[in-house]
């Protein structure tokens, strides 16, 4: 017992002593932090003039251009390319911490989910406000189109009502979504989403834009409307900047056309198809449960799918597996992805086909500290 | 042990003291304990009708179910697999290199395929779940045929047991010891296993909230409750199995290898 | 049990039969693998399982990229089984000597194995994000830190086995010649845990090539035979991933056999 005591007393006596010495330690690391943010202002008269360029090549020079990888990295890596730079970027992690601490300048942020974060106080929040600015990918002409709606070729051509009729429905979803964006997000979070409801209302607002604006900021009134030429520019984005190691996989890449890619039979069918050949069907989303797949959600909660026969069960994304392997192996009937990783698994020997087009433009930017 | 813990606690809230000083998201790196503790008994609902804890057992229920099973399959298989090795010897020769070979499959390879063969996430998941377990119950089992003593073996083959008998009246018996030691090293890793099935593709599970908890989907203490709450879990799973090795052997200390684990 | 009165014919034989049976076993696997049947037997497609002759030809065409990428694993995963191995065995000393506190000890590490990998690794690249300014350097410490977690606990339980169960009467035997505690220590318990030292590596040496694929998964510099599988899988991209997978496994194999060869060596001369 009493050496218990002892030990415990030498413990906490050891406790102590790193605390302090620990503390010491943070002291002066935020003495220097301090320093450096002094020289910071001192400088910043002539940083504020910098273009985007000139951020773009200081932060790949210092190789702290930030993205999360896997799939994500295409636009960043074209515009790397753009300004002459070596394509390679830091792993990103999915907050924001790198870009608050600095071991991230330039940090990858979607405008409906990361930006919100790093702009705004709520819960979650960095509260940088107006204090960052951003490299928009379509003002940079990078810009690679996002979530789409897409299911297997196999499936489309046994199920053209199943298909056209869930397309349907969904687009009459992401029309009340956008037109209600605040009850949208209400529907989300009813519908077990985790996000916090602030950040849901940014994120549905944001989202709209992204649905209803186009690459050069015209207005698109056709929800799922397949652009030509956004898709092309996409396309051929892609065939610069995915590298694969397969290579007949690579081949298969370098011959693709949109043809290949995508079909607008079923979204031009508007409202005429007969009775859907398969009526429990799923869709998987390529991200957690949030308001950047509200027109799913508001289908489902408002009865649009119903009313068109389907009974449609929605399973979250955000795991290692894609969307597009769930898709091909039939765990799941229907499925959102990007564009571009639609392409690369297509490339790969999938038989994937994009039957609409959600997001009209780029939501990936680049944020950085004024 | 006390002690122990208590010096870790120490430690940890010094650590978070410093962090909490330092970073403007503390929670993302370090969170005093406290918080955690708050976190896990809060009424804020975390999604549209949920707090942490509801949310938490609800998602533990599923993977600790999926655990479970593949557990009791793995256990089975593993067992299974040790009995036809130590009858044999082709098949000891043949599955030996391979089990060992199954066990450096990254997961993340299997599951695609596996999920691709069952069609079910639900029943991929239990499939990995078994596959990650068998092999320390199967490796331990065959380490307990082995040791049985040849003396007792032998003795035996004079009283001209049949194969069965032998293997029911002193083999079986001889390796129960062994066998647990294989089980509780696996308990553990059925659980880590099942989550780790599960953050890779969405639904419901412990790993599901861990992953989208860690993606920003909801506050970190998410994360961090699920991080504690794992290694309590893993834990007790072990002591779980030393129990019942206990109750079992209490009326036969026979095997008497005296393992601690 | 079967080789119990064995000469050293039969012996020889053994030897030869375990090495012939698993490589027909693998002949077999891979002619129907190759010819699909394995495909129909599985219910899958040569898509997310593709041939051997593609994955083969996949790795021959990317062989620099795929070495740059296997020498950070191995760094990772060495170094840390190092480290790991050797702080798992300094806490079993440590619990040797002073059994009153050490056991607990011994059990708090054990439950380190308990919290999912998954877990642990975002944490500690979390915690290492101030050891340096380099993205390169920080991560390499983060993720070698993640494998000596994963592979101490392993190593200490094992070698506290090794320090304590002694053969019976020889602690006896070592009183009677008055021998003090560092001299027993190093003439009797030191020794005997050298098998056990190896029993832990058997465990820890797959242990530590897994820790080190799942912590680039999360790591901030972009390298690795993990980082590789797991962005492979995501871009749908299975006959690359099925390339690294089976780079993977060889890293494995090669470590394992390096340490079956170790302890070949190192029991024999013991005997």
């Amino acid at each position: 017992m009493k050496q218990m005591k002892k030990v415990l007393i030498i413990a906490l006596a050891l406790a102590m002593a790193t605390a302090v010495v620990s503390g010491c330690a943070s002291d002066s690391g935020y003495e220097e932090s301090k320093g450096a943010s002094a020289s910071d202002t001192a400088s910043k008269s002539s940083e504020e003039d910098m273009s985007n360029g000139d951020r773009i090549i200081a932060a790949a020079k210092e190789g702290k251009v930030g993205n999360w990888g896997l799939g994500n990295e295409y636009e960043i890596l074209a515009l790397l390319t753009k300004y002459e730079q070596e394509p390679k970027y830091l792993a990103q992690s999915f907050d924001m911490d790198g870009f608050d601490d600095d071991s991230i300048v330039l940090a990858s942020a979607m405008t409906y989910n990361e930006l919100g974060l790093v702009k705004n106080s709520y819960e979650g929040g960095y509260d940088y406000g107006d204090s960052v600015g951003i490299i928009d990918m379509n003002d940079e002409g990078v810009a690679m189109l996002e979530d789409n709606l897409f299911c297997t070729k196999e499936f489309a051509k046994k199920n053209p009502n199943t298909v056209k009729a869930f397309v349907y429905a969904s687009m009459k979803g992401w029309k009340y979504a956008c037109e209600n964006p605040e009850e949208a997000a209400q529907i989300v979070y009813e519908a077990g989403s985790s996000v916090s409801s602030d950040h849901q209302a940014y994120m549905a607002s944001e989202v709209k834009k992204l649905v209803e604006t186009d690459t050069k900021g015209e207005t698109v009134t056709e929800y799922g409307n397949m652009d030509e030429e956004a898709m092309q520019q996409t396309l051929d984005l892609a065939k610069k900047y995915i590298s694969l190691d397969d290579k007949t996989a690579a081949d298969k890449l370098q011959t693709l056309t949109l043809d290949d890619i995508r079909d607008t039979s079923f979204l031009a069918a508007g409202k005429n198809f007969d009775t859907p050949e398969k009526k429990d069907v799923s869709i998987q989303l390529k991200w957690l449960p949030q308001c950047q797949f509200m027109g799913y959600y508001v289908a489902k909660a408002k009865g649009y799918y119903e009313e068109v026969g389907l009974n449609v069960d929605i399973i979250s994304g955000g795991g290692d597996i894609g969307e597009t392997t769930a898709v091909n192996n039939g765990t799941v009937d229907f499925g959102v992805t990007w564009v571009s990783n639609l392409i690369s698994a297509d490339a790969g020997g999938m038989n994937l086909v994009e039957v609409a087009q959600v997001f009209q433009r780029s939501g990936l930017v680049l944020v950085y500290k004024k | 042990m006390l002690l122990w813990i208590i010096l870790l606690i120490v430690l940890w809230e010094i650590f978070a003291s410093v962090v909490t000083q330092t970073k403007r998201t503390p929670e993302n790196v370090m969170p005093h304990l406290s918080g955690v503790i708050d976190s896990i008994f809060s009424d804020k609902r975390i999604n549209g009708s949920q707090t942490a804890f509801e949310m938490i057992i609800e998602n533990a229920g599923a993977t600790l179910s999926r655990a479970g099973i593949g557990y009791l399959i793995g256990i089975a298989l593993g067992f299974v697999l040790a009995l036809l090795m130590s009858l044999s010897g082709v098949i000891e020769k043949i599955a030996f290199p391979y089990l060992m070979l199954i066990q450096l499959i990254p997961i993340l390879g299997m599951a695609p395929i596996i999920n691709a063969i069952t069609g079910d996430i639900a029943v991929s998941r239990i499939v990995i779940a078994a596959i990650l377990t068998f092999y320390p119950v199967a490796t331990n089992t065959i380490a307990g045929f082995k040791a049985v003593e040849p003396a007792k073996h032998e003795l035996m083959y004079s009283y001209a047991a049949s194969k069965f008998q032998i293997y029911t009246k002193t083999m079986i018996p001889f390796c129960i010891p062994y066998l647990f030691t294989g089980l509780k090293i696996s308990a553990p890793m059925a659980i880590t296993a099942s989550i780790l099935v599960d953050t890779l593709q969405g639904g419901i599970g412990l790993g599901c909230l861990l992953s989208q908890s860690l993606k920003g989907a909801m506050t970190r203490y998410v994360f961090w409750d699920i991080v504690f709450f794992s290694a309590f879990i893993g834990i007790l799973s072990f002591y779980l199995m030393s129990v019942i090795e206990n109750l079992l052997c209490r009326y036969k200390r026979a095997g008497g290898s005296g393992k601690k684990g | 049990m079967r080789g119990l009165k064995k000469g050293s014919l039969s012996q020889q034989r053994d030897k030869i039969e375990s090495i012939v049976y698993p490589v027909l076993f693998g002949v077999l696997i891979m002619i129907l693998w190759q010819t699909g049947v394995l495909h129909k037997m599985l219910n899958t497609d040569d898509y997310i399982l593709p041939y051997p002759d593609k994955i083969v030809g996949i790795i021959s065409d990317n062989s620099d990229m795929i070495m740059v990428n296997v020498w950070a694993s191995v760094e990772v995963a060495l170094c840390g089984l190092f480290l790991g191995s050797l702080i798992g065995y300094i806490i079993a000393i440590a619990a040797t000597s002073f059994p009153t506190y050490g056991t607990g000890g011994l059990t708090i590490v054990s439950a380190f194995n308990a919290v999912p990998i998954v877990a642990l690794a975002p944490v500690i690249i979390n915690w290492t994000k101030d050891v340096s300014s380099v993205a390169e350097e920080r991560s390499m410490v983060a993720k070698i830190l993640v494998v000596t977690v994963t592979s101490m606990a392993s190593m200490s339980v094992n070698a506290y086995r090794g320090l304590t169960e002694l053969p019976p009467f020889s602690d006896d035997l070592m009183k009677t010649y008055a021998a003090g505690r560092l001299t027993e220590f190093v003439k009797l318990r030191l020794p005997n845990s050298v098998p056990y030292i190896f029993t832990a590596l058997r465990v820890s040496v797959p242990g530590s090539v897994i820790g080190a694929l799942v912590s680039e998964y999360f790591a901030e510099y972009i390298v690795g035979v993990g980082r590789q599988i797991r962005e492979n899988i995501l871009i749908a991209q299975y006959a690359t991933a099925w390339a690294y997978i089976i780079v993977a496994c060889m890293i494995g194999i090669m470590l394992y056999a390096m340490l079956m060869i170790a302890e070949a060596v190192f029991l024999r001369k013991r005997r």
